[in-house]
């Protein structure tokens, strides 16, 4: 991992597009600002990582066809009716 | 063009209506090319199927059917990636999670997809400004299922499916 040491104000380069602005800290928080392009996607890291562990989970859904599929909704619409 | 599918054997798709996800999707970041299919019109569960790797689907709903009062906030910079011009071409699905033991399913409500059916482009978000979840129970909440949900359906069926 590159290492370095910035002021408040100061800003990092990473590539052509990207500058990262070190704005504010306030005891264990730092507040940053990014500049990208809008192709580039930023995410906290915590949050990327939960909402792929859910895509994948959500995609070993693999074993289950078409009619298990339709049962599946025939038992929620159910559940629906009882409340 | 003909579509090998583990799933669904062998589909033809119209190359017209495949979705091109901008980015991917999270953990799949290498599949591009996505096709919505409808099996019944009677379940509101859709399949969001890869066109680049036939192994791969994922069973997705509008999110407006269980959870009608789902206010996601789309930024400026994903408007302008996705191209939108007018939000009616604008739909959004969420990817649902089925766990047959303990039997669960859930819907990401925290990452929908957003779809500009118009340009076909699509883009999973993470609403980071909203405490949205990403597991949202199905079955936990009470959804009343009128007419005018299939009749909306229909309208996004016809946008979005193959």
């Amino acid at each position: 991992m590159l290492i370095l040491t910035r002021k408040l104000g100061e800003t990092i380069r990473i590539a052509d597009e990207i500058k990262v602005t070190f704005l504010e800290i306030k005891g264990k928080q730092v507040r940053i600002g990014i500049d990208a392009p809008k192709h580039i996607a930023i995410h906290r890291e915590e949050v990327y990582q939960m909402i792929q562990k859910q895509n994948i989970l959500a995609a070993e859904y693999d074993s289950l066809g078409d009619k298990k599929l339709s049962h599946i909704w025939n038992r929620l619409i159910k559940e629906k009716e009882k409340i | 063009m003909r579509l090998s599918t583990t799933r669904f054997g062998n589909i033809d798709i119209d190359e017209s209506r495949t979705i091109l996800m901008k980015a991917g999707i999270l953990g799949f970041e290498h599949l591009k090319r996505y096709v919505f299919l409808l099996q019944d019109k009677e379940i509101l569960f859709w399949w969001f199927q890869s066109v680049d790797d036939g192994s791969v689907a994922f069973v997705v709903i509008n999110p407006f059917v269980i959870k009608p009062d789902y206010k996601p906030i789309i930024q400026h910079n994903n408007v302008e990636l996705l191209e939108v011009e007018s939000p009616e071409d604008v739909f959004l699905m969420s990817i649902v999670t089925i766990r047959s033991d303990p039997f669960k399913v859930t819907a990401n409500l925290k990452a929908p997809i957003v779809i500009n059916s118009k340009k076909r482009l699509a883009k999973q978000l993470i609403l980071d400004k909203s405490d949205y979840p990403i597991q949202y129970s199905i079955m936990d909440n009470k959804v009343i299922l009128g007419e005018e949900f299939y009749k909306k359906e229909e309208i996004i069926a016809s946008a979005l499916a193959i």
